[in-house]
């Protein structure tokens, strides 16, 4: 029982991790602007997609080949990375200046609309170019099994933690040490101020899209080879996300990471104890969560001035 | 002239309509006109909610599951009447919108948005896993269709059917709309806190616009399974709530727009099949360019169109053509005589944390008098405001008006009670016309209820108009008469301020409670403002006003209260408060030997 | 009187030209998932079949001297689009049968739409039981099937599970959707058929990458054999959960489990554990060959060949069908199919395929066990499948 307690938990911490990862993206832009990018999961599976193909180019295969485990290094999957980071980013801006931009300030909520229109169009390009069977992607670090007090663990699983901590700790870093982070918060707390201040905050602005899609596209390419890349597998990672996001408090990137590994763990905890009701025992979780605390676990209330 | 043209014209589309099953028997284009009625009756409700009431909501899809279910259900294993399962079918998805209302009333943004998908997800995972009941993927089939004598309804009847819900719908969501119900919904999207203090209660519409959403979708859920006879849980996915938002977002929010929307959504998703390779980028490549090209939706674009092409006139031969009887004050109950004690506090007190802005405070409102509150900044004047209308609780003390406490009351409540007020930071209806404005004010005096709106019953018309002649009495009070169609919004600073105050007169208060009413007027206006609420006064209004324009106190008030750090320093007669020492060293300081002057007339402090 | 006898000749002459050219063409539609969900690249490869035998039928002189067109509709996997495309094919574009859908839940959303507009439809790859059963007391039943019916997969593996496990100790583990609960139902009455009761049936989310905790318990249970249902994905989890957990016991699988996406993602050892139910691969015969290469120039990520296969010998079978009868009229080419003999498709040779009481054109004669070796798949043989009884698959 205890064993698989642990196996479960490292499972879901694993999971968790890439809904942090995901959630942080959502918090990163919500906060400069207000807006997210619904269509967040085909980002997810652009990025995991790219991955696969620089791993096949990079081992001489055509790019819808297959790979063999021996082809994956560490090296080789640093680079298809740097690929991934670099490819979603670029769509990043692309999506801020084609589908948020355009509809900031509006009331209503039109940036969803135009968001999630995006992301169907992302979702049906790579329907086209990849084709809807799923894609495996090796590990890099094998698949044997290790144990660890008695759990079976994925080394991939463990890569996943390790990596998603580092970035989330890296962004924790900068956001609040560095120059560069103290300008992102004055754009987020008021952007008519911050540029009165000589702060460039369209350049700010961008570079959180840009950031929010590269985490979204290192999730594809972490969860790739525990989960295979599939074209169909965004919309519910992405509705977890924003989940997390949501209970963890929205507006403070602490409360997204904390919200995507409470949500991993609980999801693979009841899924122990009944897999069926993992999801529906999430979201009511989450609805239980907003009615006592509307601001999510983390979040600050923000009282409107009467 | 204008509902005839409309009565016209709705009589003439069914005329249409309803020929078409009778020039065509294609099964397939019977089957789309189909959809087309089913999906305009899910976004007609839709609209309510996300266009007037400002709710978006990405769950409806779970809506759509319980009235598709119960109709199953009811006919399929419970051997119901299909006519009774349909009814049915409606009422539980409006009770099921009561439960997606309650935590959805206490977030808003994106946390409103997770709410409803939570919503949506929970019920779609229930229905698919919960196989006993509701046979997942299986799914329900032996479910019974409408009848029309005894037979089940073939392709042209179903179609007439889907008409006549249809035409029904947007007859009675229009007369709904047009009225205090529509105005109330747009009121609560634009400005709750201020809809709160005029009267409207937000929570009660917030969930009325939840259940006529969740009702109109229950109807399509059940007309989808009853015309196939069969339903499995594939049918409830994520997708169907994005697809009605989507309807109701294309076709933009006028009472048109669901139909629009529906209408090319519809045909578009039932031809782009010919072309599978291209369906989806279509899909989505339409949507960003819909929202590009056309942000107030179809119907926002079309009205743009036509206003263009000269087909709407704008103006509008209005009943303020002709002339208004001047504004005769009817207060809710027995007049109060001069003198009497109109609002007392005990020992009031309201500390955030550290911070205590109300301490200790003892304070009495006299009828018939005009009382102002003054102190420094920071003195906790607009706190006192806000704890007296409700909006903020106190920590400790009591409150009563007209003899009955209104601690912990609600604000709308107190607003029934008879206390009004207006805002600091303007809290107009900026996207509604002035005089809409003001008939939110009059909102709780409109008596008719929701049903006679629904069903466009005289009473209700009756209301209106009266409502109509009230409120340009109210604008001519005020000498806003000729803005009366003029969007609130867009008028100068200094006659929106007049219009708050023409709303808050329409709640036809006791007691009216004005917040720094001279914020931001040059001396003229503050000239007429002291006419102003000498006529006010006149009318047999009792005012308490926050100002800092010590001219505009002295003037006008008959007792003056004096705050600082949260007490009461001072109060009294203006001329007596002016020389209290006490106060003069609250605005001034006690160090400065020199300065010790009393402040005099038309000097403004800051 | 003359010129209108004349005029009246030409008008009729031109009338049947016109009628005749305009019915000339034979249309039978197409109408399963090829976009909207996993089930995806099933219907893909069904629609490539499908094209590939129209091309045979039509380079062969068409059906009864007249040209086939193939109309394809794409359902998005949800059955509100699946019902409107059959009623757009049946209504609109007038078909005369319809071969399709790939997810059993879409079949059964739109069952009585064929059915009521007699228009027969042959089923090439959905393998929910209920569909060709579902009017089998009709006079006529519309709906056929050429594909691995679920109960019949299940018949064989209970069969090889009920022989092979020692203390007949065996478990369920099925995916969360109809599928998989459809089999559990199946796979449970067969067992009982056998008087075994499964020692655990336990369920999994197809999408799950941890099904540790469900393996557990069936390990406490003490289960030596575990049939699993589930696609390639969720069943290659599976495996890699059972070696997580260090827990092999024999394990047996579905068809869909053919699909070359199962290997890749097991790895080659683990791959050669699952003993699955298979009817046809790309390398059964030269024309099973043949077909696959053609499916790959506009499908080269084929994982799924059984259902470009099943989907050819369905068009060909409502070629025969037609050809027999001599008419497209639905209710004659329904009652032609019943009585079929000698049509050659690429599975078999189909001699009487469907009576009166049984569509279902391949059951559990035509399917053997077979398993993974390296990067194809190989028939599967120990002394239990030799020892085969046709009386042990009871279903």
């Amino acid at each position: 029982m205890a064993v698989s307690i642990l196996q479960a938990m490292f499972s879901g911490l694993a999971l968790g991790s890439i809904y942090a990862l995901v959630a942080l993206g959502f918090n990163i832009t919500h906060n400069t602007t207000k807006t997210f990018n619904f269509g967040q999961g085909e980002f997810l599976v652009a990025g995991a997609f790219i991955a696969v193909s620089t791993l096949l180019l990079l081992a001489g295969h055509d790019f819808k080949g297959t790979l063999q485990q021996a082809e994956v290094t560490l090296a080789r999957y640093g680079l298809s990375l740097i690929a991934t980071v670099v490819i979603m980013g670029l769509l990043g801006v692309v999506v801020y200046y084609a589908a948020i931009r355009p509809f900031i300030g509006q009331p209503g909520l039109a940036w969803v609309m135009s968001t999630i229109g995006f992301g169907i169009i992302i979702q049906n390009i790579a329907l086209a170019i990849w084709g809807p069977s799923p894609m495996v992607m090796p590990s890099p670090l094998g698949s044997e099994v290790l144990r660890i007090g008695g759990a079976g663990v994925l080394p991939q699983e463990i890569l996943v933690l390790c990596v998603s901590i580092a970035l989330m700790l890296c962004l924790d870093v900068v956001m609040r040490r560095t120059r560069l982070g103290k300008a992102v918060r004055a754009v987020a707390q008021s952007s008519t101020a911050a540029t009165l201040m000589g702060i460039n905050v369209t350049a700010i602005v961008v570079l959180a899209f840009v950031v929010s899609a590269s985490l979204a596209g290192i999730a594809g390419l972490l969860i790739a080879p525990i989960t295979t890349a599939s074209v169909f597998m965004g919309l519910t990672l992405a509705l977890k996300a924003f989940s997390s996001a949501i209970v963890g408090g929205l507006s403070n990137p602490r409360g997204c990471m904390l919200g995507g590994f409470l949500l991993g763990l609980i999801e693979a905890m009841v899924g122990l104890w009944h897999a069926e009701l993992r999801e529906i025992s999430i979201f009511l979780l989450i609805i239980f969560v907003l009615v006592l605390k509307p601001e999510g676990l983390l979040g600050q209330r923000v009282v409107e001035k009467v | 002239m204008n509902q005839y043209k409309h009565l016209l014209g709705v009589v003439a589309f069914a005329a249409l309509v309803g020929l078409i099953p009778l020039v065509t028997d294609n099964g397939f284009y019977l089957k789309v006109l189909f959809l087309i009625g089913v999906n305009y009756l899910a976004a007609a409700g839709l609209n309510v909610l996300v266009g007037y009431a400002g709710q978006k909501s990405l769950g409806h899809a779970g809506l759509f599951a319980v009235g598709a279910y119960t109709a199953a259900l009811f006919t399929a294993k419970l051997g119901w009447n299909p006519w009774l399962a349909f009814a049915a079918a409606g009422a539980m998805a409006g009770l099921f919108g009561v439960v997606i209302a309650l935590p959805a009333l206490r977030v808003k943004g994106p946390a409103l948005a997770m709410v409803t998908i939570g919503f949506g997800v929970v019920v779609e995972k229930v229905v698919s896993e919960w196989q006993d009941v509701f046979a997942g993927q299986q799914g329900i089939y032996g479910v019974l269709p409408l009848t029309f004598g005894g037979e089940p309804l073939d392709a042209r009847q179903w179609v007439w059917v889907v008409l006549a819900l249809g035409i029904a719908a947007h007859l009675m969501l229009r007369f709904l709309l047009r009225g205090k119900y529509g105005r109330a919904f747009m009121a609560v999207n634009t400005a709750e806190v201020a809809a709160e203090s005029v009267g409207v209660s937000v929570y009660k519409y917030k969930v009325l616009a939840f259940v006529i959403s969740a009702v109109t979708c229950g109807f399509a859920g059940a007309l989808i399974t009853q015309q196939n006879q069969y339903i499995n849980s594939d049918f409830i996915t994520f997708n169907l709530s994005v697809f009605f938002l989507l309807i109701v977002l294309f076709g933009g929010r006028s009472v048109y727009g669901p139909l629009l929307g529906a209408v090319v959504l519809t045909l578009l998703d039932a031809f782009l099949a010919r072309w599978p390779g291209v369906q989806h980028f279509t899909y989505g490549a339409l949507l960003l360019f819909a929202l590009y090209a056309m942000p107030n939706g179809l119907s926002g674009a079309l009205t743009s169109l036509f206003r263009r092409l000269r087909w709407y006139d704008r103006r509008v031969p209005g009943p303020e053509r002709a002339p208004i009887a001047p504004w005769r004050l009817q207060v809710a109950g027995d007049a109060v005589p001069g003198g009497e004690v109109l609002l007392r506090t005990q020992g009031l007190y309201k500390a955030y944390g550290g911070v205590v802005p109300t301490n200790n405070l003892d304070i009495e409102i006299q009828s018939g008098h005009v009382h102002s509150l003054i102190g420094p900044n920071g003195a906790g004047k607009t706190t006192l405001l806000n704890i007296l209308s409700g909006i903020v609780p106190p920590s400790k003390g009591t409150m009563e008006f007209r003899g009955r406490s209104t601690v912990g009351q609600p604000v709308y409540r107190i607003c029934n009670m008879g206390l009004g007020r207006t805002f600091q930071n303007l809290k107009l209806f900026a996207d509604m016309s002035v005089i809409d404005n003001v008939k939110v004010g009059l909102h709780q005096h409109i008596r008719t209820g929701f049903w006679s709106y629904l069903l466009g019953l005289p009473a209700a018309a009756r209301d209106e108009a009266r409502a109509t002649a009230e409120s340009l009495q109210i604008l001519q009070f005020l000498g806003l008469q000729e803005h009366a169609r003029a969007l609130a919004g867009s008028l100068p600073y200094g006659l929106q301020r007049r219009v708050e105050l023409a709303r808050a007169l329409a709640t036809r208060p006791t007691l009216l409670l004005l917040d720094e009413p001279a914020a931001g007027l040059n001396p003229q206006e503050t000239g007429e403002l002291v006419e102003v609420i000498r006529s006010i006064r006149d009318l047999g209004i009792t005012i308490l006003l926050i100002e800092h324009h010590m001219d505009l106190v002295m003037a006008i008030s008959d007792h003056v209260i004096v705050l600082d750090y949260g007490e009461k320093i001072a109060e009294g007669a203006p001329l007596a408060v002016q020389s209290n020492p006490r106060v003069i060293a609250a605005y001034l300081g006690t160090d400065d030997e020199e300065e010790a002057a009393p402040m005099g007339l038309g000097e403004s402090h800051v | 009187m003359n010129w209108f006898k004349g005029f009246a000749k030409t008008a009729i002459a031109a009338a049947v030209v016109s009628g005749t050219a305009y019915a000339q063409d034979i249309k039978i539609g197409y109408n399963a998932d090829m976009s909207g969900s996993g089930v995806a690249e099933l219907g893909i490869s069904g629609r490539w079949g499908f094209e590939a035998a129209i091309e045979d039928i039509n380079k062969a002189g068409g059906i009864l001297g007249r040209k086939v067109v193939g109309v394809i509709r794409d359902d998005l996997g949800t059955p509100p689009k699946s019902i409107q495309n059959m009623t757009e094919l049946i209504d609109n574009e007038k078909v005369s049968a319809v071969v399709g859908p790939a997810n059993s839940g879409n079949a059964l959303a739109w069952l009585h739409l064929p059915q009521q507009k007699k228009i027969p439809v042959v089923v090439p790859i959905a393998t929910g039981s209920e569909i060709t059963t579902r009017y089998a007391n009709d006079a006529q039943n519309y709906l056929f099937r050429i594909s691995m019916v679920d109960r019949e997969q299940s018949a064989l593996l209970a069969a090889y599970a009920v022989k092979h496990s020692a203390g007949k100790k065996i478990a369920v583990l099925a995916d969360s959707t109809g599928y998989g609960q459809g089999g559990t139902k199946d796979a449970t009455a067969i067992l009982e058929l056998h008087g075994v009761k499964p020692v655990a049936v336990e369920k999994f989310g197809p999408k799950d990458t941890d099904i540790t905790s469900q393996l557990s318990k069936i390990k406490a249970a003490g289960a030596d054999t575990v049939i699993v249902y589930g696609l390639a994905d969720g069943t290659a989890q599976v495996l890699r959960s059972m070696e997580k957990i260090n827990y092999l016991p024999t394990t047996l699988g579905a068809w869909g489990n053919l699909s070359s996406l199962f290997p890749k993602m097991t790895g080659a050892k683990l791959s050669e554990h699952l003993i699955m139910a298979a009817s046809t691969t790309e390398d059964t015969n030269a024309k099973t060959k043949a077909l696959g290469e053609r499916v790959r120039k506009n499908f080269p990520t084929l994982t799924t060949f059984p259902c470009a296969a099943q989907s050819y010998d369905s068009v060909m079978l409502i070629a025969a069908a037609m050809k027999q009868a001599n008419s497209t009229d639905g209710a004659k080419v329904a009652a032609a199919l019943e009585n079929l003999q000698g049509v050659e498709g690429v599975i078999k040779t189909y001699n009487k395929p469907f009576t009166k009481t049984m569509h279902e054109g391949l059951n559990v004669n035509d399917f053997y066990l077979a398993r993974w070796k390296g990067d194809t798949v190989v028939k599967f043989e120990d002394s239990v499948t030799k020892g085969f009884q046709p009386a042990d698959f009871k279903k």
